[in-house]
């Protein structure tokens, strides 16, 4: 069964039509990256997956969205979006509580938890997961905007995973970092994939290419072409993708 | 990425490829002239442009691993340093065949051929059309001249099935004749593998154009 599967999805903004009846699936346990020129609707895109695309009222979506088979249209979008994380192009954590903090409110919240041992516990794994936990394990109380951007993004990403999501969005998360925090975050996506569906927002087509299994292109709103990303980065099948890969247009 | 920067390397390494395919022709055109006249002049000809193809080949070797280091080429791209790497490591490799024949007419300058040469410098002039196909095929950037190279490859195949018999019936015969045969078989084992390798540069040319893999032998 694929993670998510969209149906002749169209997306407006007003008048204009900026997702034009794009119709693909996303297997589980992979990185889809999704690539496209600035203002080709990819982060319009994967806003419609976790239903974030609704919080703006000029927003109108048509056809369907699966996620694991079932319709997103059909389930509340807080519980959705507790399956379906999301990390932002610049990291955001709260930055008045400490790195323990932005991690546990989540679970809190959504009452994951039952006991404080419980909750150093979710923390701990989550922090873990993103590859952080040796780096703060001794300064958990620290604010976190005491972290490099990369370690701030990171811990976003374990924010996201103290949700226990199935899927996670991310929307271009290492373009505001320097390589070797973004090579981490890339090690890292590949790490994830073993457990949770990671679809990738980049115009970074070296990213896309290192760690992407799968490659969708999208154009003016269009799915062009998407396929295993070797393919798409030897061998595009579409002219526009061979242009926009070698640096023609875009 | 600046794109006419890389459309400027990608014109200069099809320049110097294509240079080392004129290379590659000569030499192997000079082997046989050297062999059929025992002509050491010739044969030393041969050895200066197998340097000049070594040097080269380093020099497209050098060009591409910089530009992917710095460009990242990928697709079509991507699939013409793959196919130039190749095409040049194997015009090099072809030079250093002719070279060897080269070697046979300068141990041997002082003594007669034991037969004239005809089928030899058949399969000669079908390796220098292959290449011209090839050639063709990269500078025009179309793969219908590489439709042929499997039928020419074919024949090459022939005419060494026929110098073989040919040469082994003349050692039967005469047993006197068997080191300066052996040389012969040699040159035309050699001219034989070029042949392969012609073709499958030229199947390297067809994945660079059209992104399809073929199989040529």
């Amino acid at each position: 069964m694929n993670a998510i599967e969209t149906i002749n999805l169209n997306v407006y903004y007003g008048e204009k039509h900026v997702i034009k009846n794009i119709t693909m699936n996303i297997p589980k346990n992979v990185v889809f990256t999704i690539m496209g020129p600035s203002g080709c609707g990819k982060s319009t895109l994967l806003r419609s997956f976790n239903r974030l695309l609704e919080l703006n009222e000029t927003a109108r979506i048509t056809g369907d969205i699966k996620l694991f088979g079932e319709s997103i249209f059909d389930m509340d979008p807080r519980e959705l979006r507790k399956r379906v994380g999301m990390v932002f192009q610049q990291p955001n954590p709260f930055p008045h509580l400490s790195i323990y903090d932005n991690v546990a409110i989540g679970p809190k919240l959504n009452r994951l938890v039952e006991s404080k041992e419980e909750l150093d516990k979710l923390v701990e794994w989550a922090l873990k997961k993103a590859a952080l936990w040796d780096e703060v394990k001794d300064r958990l109380n620290d604010p976190a905007t005491k972290l490099s951007g990369g370690q701030q993004q990171r811990l976003c990403i374990a924010r996201a995973l103290a949700i226990k999501p199935e899927v996670l969005l991310l929307d271009e998360p290492t373009s505001a970092l320097d390589p070797v925090s973004t090579a981490k975050i890339e090690s890292l996506l590949i790490e994830l994939k073993k457990s949770y569906t990671i679809v990738l927002v980049t115009h970074n087509m070296q990213q896309a290419a290192r760690v992407g299994d799968y490659t969708a292109f999208i154009l003016d709103g269009e799915l062009i072409e998407v396929g295993e990303t070797s393919q798409i980065f030897e061998n595009p099948r579409d002219r526009r993708t061979e242009e926009y890969i070698t640096g023609r247009f875009g | 990425m600046p794109r006419e920067v890389l459309d400027r390397i990608i014109e200069d390494i099809r320049n110097d490829v294509l240079k080392l395919s004129d290379v590659t022709k000569k030499a192997v055109y000079f082997s046989i002239e050297a062999l059929k006249e025992k002509n050491v002049e010739k044969a030393d000809m041969v050895y200066r442009l197998e340097e000049e193809s070594d040097l080269l080949n380093l020099d497209i070797e050098n060009k591409i691993l910089s530009a992917a280091a710095r460009y990242h080429p990928v697709a079509g791209d991507l699939r013409f340093f793959h196919a130039m790497m190749k095409v040049s490591s194997n015009y090099e490799r072809i030079c250093d065949l002719a070279q060897k024949i080269a070697e046979f007419v300068k141990k041997s300058a002082e003594k007669p051929l034991i037969k004239p040469l005809i089928d030899i410098p058949k399969m000669r002039d079908i390796i220098i059309e292959m290449i011209e196909q090839n050639e063709y095929a990269i500078k025009n950037h179309t793969t219908e001249p590489t439709n042929s190279l499997q039928n020419m490859d074919d024949k090459i195949d022939m005419l060494y099935e026929q110098i073989f018999n040919e040469l082994v019936g003349i050692m039967v015969k005469d047993p006197k004749t068997v080191p300066d045969a052996i040389d012969l078989l040699f040159v035309a084992r050699y001219l034989e593998r070029i042949g392969d390798i012609v073709a499958k540069s030229g199947a390297r040319i067809v994945y660079m154009i059209e992104g399809r893999r073929v199989w040529i032998k």
